[in-house]
């Protein structure tokens, strides 16, 4: 045997300890492969929607990559201390360190090859699938499987350096034991730690007093609650784990009538021998959860932002025409008929709008007539306006706009025509979309209306008026594509900051609405994924526990049936052995966010009336279900491992 | 009559290779009598103290135990059976880690739903028959090898079993602790009228018991009954032992499961 096929040997006789820690990082080479090819995709090559959602990929890979990290770190040393009485053998046959050093490196650099490449493999094949998706979510005629080289050289170059800072990091966790010390081994080591009444109780202060706070936050304080809570959360958490809860149980533990009855004894101390031994793990496996949970349901969330996009979109379709437009009859025309053909009911409002100066500001103008103002406001079902001679009234184009006019009485004269206003309200409802009007848009009555025939100085009245085609189009979500030769156009102009020379404007809010909603979409897929590995990772840390003490606890049980527990009460004893170690960082986790959630929700409320409760009830509900099927999963192979002797 | 009855029992492990580990062993343990298993390693011991404990089945054979055949019950039957009828005491002490010396010792009571005050006294009054008093809440890394099998002794005692099994319960102590762990068997099967089975592979534990069984091979060797001395008695078991053939001295004390 060589010594590198001792590397080899020690990797593959354990692969059953290193079985959730190989998942976990194998998933995380996959998603960070999948997403790699998403980046590297020949089709998305400059376009917005794309760009948007490749940067998310991009933001995920990084997350990916520092996360990755940290686990491979953590779990790395948690394993090599488990192996520690191995080493000690090993030295005491007359290893040198250096020859251990080269044994661990070789170990870890294998076990990086082999989840790189199956990592990759993996995502290769399930490429296709997630290309599907993805491209049902971008609304993309195809995206086809492509071959390059580039993010298999990415992946490959990401992972090889990881593992091999990991490889490097990891020998010098046991640099510094003694060969005694190493021989001993790692899990005799714990001894009693005492448990201080002051950080226990510290702890649940901590926890109620982030929660109440989190409960009672308001819009003034929320940005900075946000900076206070969450460190003050994970101190509590870390003091729950450390403290807090063995507490609890000691109480617990001093009613005999409770403590000493049937199978509760060995349950309860197995289960608060088991929180001791590995508090530090429990309180990372909740900090990630909550980590993974918040992501996704903060996500999950902002893809339901439609209510606020809808009331300051309220139209359809605007077409505008400026000055010297020849094409005006043609292009509505044209818009005409792709509504047709698709089937769309509308209902076309034509206006003029016309420019002035204002005396009080000496800022440009756009003033609308009221009887057009009204009818479009009909076809909407908003309220309509009743102006007499010399009375205006602000159109806002945001709700924050119509928030900042509300109360605001201004009396100005429009210096061209002389025409003098009092404008002393804002119309309740946004009407027509940012951009598509002046940001100072008044309504006027008809006869003021009328007697506006100068045009702006050094404009002619031609140059100083402009024609508003606006499409009331009821099922307004289906409109996307629709005048899409028009929108490039505009896209171009924008791209280039070239307006000149373009005498028509084009704006659809349904492909708005699609690019929207098919980006969060697409980051709510991204972080679902991310989401899944720190899981994955969370149940690694658990599994691996569990799978270190079992020759124990195998020993236990053999115990257990002698003194005569019937299986029932052995399941039962396992049961609540295993129920803690998975569902209390869970349900601390959950709780966490669900604080978190309600604040968020007041966040929400702030700038968009949007209630984030159903897609949090999915998303938990989701990680919930995932979680009782790992539960069972393990404990399955847990009473199987604890039954074979 | 006799407590314990073995009567013609065979085990023989099936696997690549066939191994007859009892041979139509057969004996009889009186009530109160404290009996020594000896044997060369290999000989059977662990499987016969194994198949009486009805953790492992019988190829052929009767054992029964104060009238009942353990071998005939339903699997929860069998756990009411040893948690009622049986105590045991291993070489390597089987406490619970987790648990205080108390609560190593109420153990098998709690499984049975005994009141708690009824625990409580009884554990009292153990620990004070045991010398463990100081100890009750101690954990069990904190006790030495003498203190952590006297409390593997109450454990085995506490529910008042009809038989105690014993596994060389001095396989791990120093003489000086031996001697007070037979003492304390030797006294609580005189004072309490209670039935051991020991197996052991030390000549010197043996000779605090009843009686000596050899077995070799799985079979029934010999038998010898003690005297007035133990140190005759001691000479004599010598004597069987190197009659047995097997050097007592190659007998590991530890042994793989």
């Amino acid at each position: 045997m060589t010594f590198r096929q001792l590397a080899y040997r020690n990797v593959l006789r354990n692969r059953r300890s290193y079985a959730a820690f190989l998942l976990a990082s194998v998933v995380s080479v996959m998603v960070f492969f999948i997403y790699s090819m998403f980046i590297f995709h020949p089709l998305f090559e400059g376009a917005q929607l794309q760009f948007f959602a490749l940067r998310g990929m991009l933001i995920a890979e990084v997350v990916l990559y520092i996360f990755t990290l940290f686990f491979l770190f953590y779990s790395m040393s948690a394993f090599l201390q488990a192996r520690s009485k191995e080493f000690g053998i090993l030295i005491q046959l007359g290893m040198t360190k250096k020859q251990l050093n080269k044994l661990i490196f070789f170990e870890t650099v294998i076990l990086g090859a082999v989840s790189t490449v199956t990592g990759i493999v993996f995502g290769y094949a399930f490429t296709k699938l997630f290309f599907m998706i993805g491209r049902e979510i971008m609304q993309l005629e195809q995206l086809p499987l492509y071959v390059s080289w580039k993010p298999f050289a990415l992946t490959i170059a990401a992972f090889a350096s990881l593992f091999l800072i990991i490889s490097f990091i990891s020998v010098s966790f046991i640099r510094a034991k003694k060969v005694l010390e190493l021989m001993k081994g790692f899990w005799r080591e714990q001894e009693e730690t005492t448990v201080s009444k002051f950080l226990s109780l510290l702890g649940f202060v901590l926890l109620g007093y982030s929660y109440t706070q989190a409960a009672l936050v308001t819009d003034e304080n929320v940005y900075q609650m946000a900076f206070i809570i969450p460190p003050i959360a994970t101190l509590g958490t870390y003091l729950f784990f450390t403290h807090s809860i063995h507490s609890l149980l000691s109480f617990s533990k001093r009613s005999r009538k409770l403590y000493w009855h049937k199978t509760r004894l060995v349950a309860i101390a197995e289960t608060s021998a088991k929180l001791r031994d590995s508090a530090q793990m429990f309180f990372i496996v909740t900090i990630v959860s909550t980590v993974a949970f918040l992501a996704v349901g903060t996500l999950a969330s902002i893809s339901s932002y439609t209510g606020d996009f809808r009331q300051s979109n309220p139209l359809g379709l605007i077409y505008i025409s400026f000055e010297g437009n020849e094409a005006e009859d043609a292009h509505i025309e044209g818009l005409i008929n792709e509504l047709e053909e698709r089937k769309l009911a509308y209902d076309l409002v034509t206006f003029e709008v016309k420019r002035q100066t204002s005396s009080q500001t000496g800022n440009i103008v756009d003033i609308l007539a009221e009887d057009e103002f009204n009818r479009l406001a009909r076809s909407l079902s908003f309220e309509a306006v009743n102006l007499g001679a010399g009375q205006a009234m602000f159109v806002p184009y945001s709700i924050e706009s119509r928030e900042q006019l509300e109360g605001v009485e201004v009396e100005t004269e429009l210096i061209e025509s002389g025409v003098e206003l009092e404008i002393d309200a804002v119309h309740p409802s946004i009407m027509f979309p940012i951009h598509t009007l002046n940001y100072n848009s008044i309504v006027v009555s008809m006869e003021d209306f009328e007697t506006m025939d100068e045009p702006v100085n050094g404009l002619t009245l031609e140059q100083s008026t402009y024609t508003y085609y606006a499409f009331d189009v009821r099922n307004w979500e289906e409109t996307s594509g629709i005048g899409s030769e028009l929108s490039s156009v505009i896209e171009a102009a924008a791209e280039s900051g070239n307006y000149s020379g373009l005498n028509f404007f084009f704006e659809n809010p349904g492909d708005d609405y699609r690019w929207f909603q098919s980006s969060f979409a697409l980051l709510l897929l991204i972080g679902l994924m991310v989401a899944v590995v720190f899981l994955l990772a969370a149940g690694s840390f658990i599994y691996f526990k569990l799978y270190t003490g079992l020759e124990q606890d195998r020993k236990q049980f053999r115990l257990l049936v002698h003194l005569g527990m019937t299986e029932k009460e052995l399941k039962k004893v396992v049961n609540r052995q295993l129920v803690p170690q998975f569902f209390l960082p869970w349900a601390l986790a959950l709780l966490h966010s669900v604080f978190a959630f309600v604040s968020l929700q007041i966040v929400w409320d702030e700038f968009a009336q949007l209630s984030i409760l159903d897609e949090l009830v999915i998303v938990l509900a989701g990680f919930t279900a995932l979680q009782i099927f790992y539960f069972f999963l393990i404990r399955w192979r847990y009473i199987a491992h604890l039954q074979a002797s | 009559m006799a407590l314990l009855k073995i009567d013609e029992v065979t085990k023989v492990y099936e696997g690549k290779v066939t191994r007859r580990a009892l041979n139509q062993l057969s004996f009889e343990v009186e009530k109160g009598e404290f009996l020594a298993v000896m044997g060369p390693s290999g000989s059977g011991k662990t499987t016969l103290l194994n198949v009486i404990s009805t953790i492992d089945s019988l190829t052929s054979g009767e054992i029964t135990i104060d009238g009942v055949d353990p071998h005939a019950l339903t699997p929860d039957e069998l756990a009411l059976f040893r948690r009622r009828e049986l105590g045991f005491v291993f070489q390597d002490f089987n406490l619970l880690q987790m648990l205080t010396v108390e609560e190593n010792l109420v153990l098998p009571l709690t499984l049975d739903y005994i009141k708690t005050d009824e625990m409580a006294r009884r554990v009292l009054e153990l620990a004070k028959r045991l010398g463990l008093t100081p100890f009750l809440h101690k954990r069990p890394n904190e006790l030495s090898g003498g203190e952590a099998q006297r409390t593997a002794i109450g454990r085995a005692l506490i529910h008042k079993p009809t038989i105690i099994l014993a596994d060389e319960p001095t396989g791990n102590l120093d003489s000086k602790t031996s001697r007070e762990v037979l003492s304390l068997l030797s006294r609580v099967s005189n004072e309490e009228n209670a039935t051991i089975v020991m197996v052991t592979h030390d000549p010197i534990a043996a000779s605090y018991c009843d009686r000596v069984l050899f077995i070799k091979d799985g079979e029934f060797f010999n038998e010898i009954y003690s005297d007035e001395r133990q140190q005759t008695f001691y000479q004599r078991i010598l004597n069987v032992l190197s009659l047995l053939g097997g050097n007592v001295n190659d007998l590991s004390a530890t042994r793989l499961p």
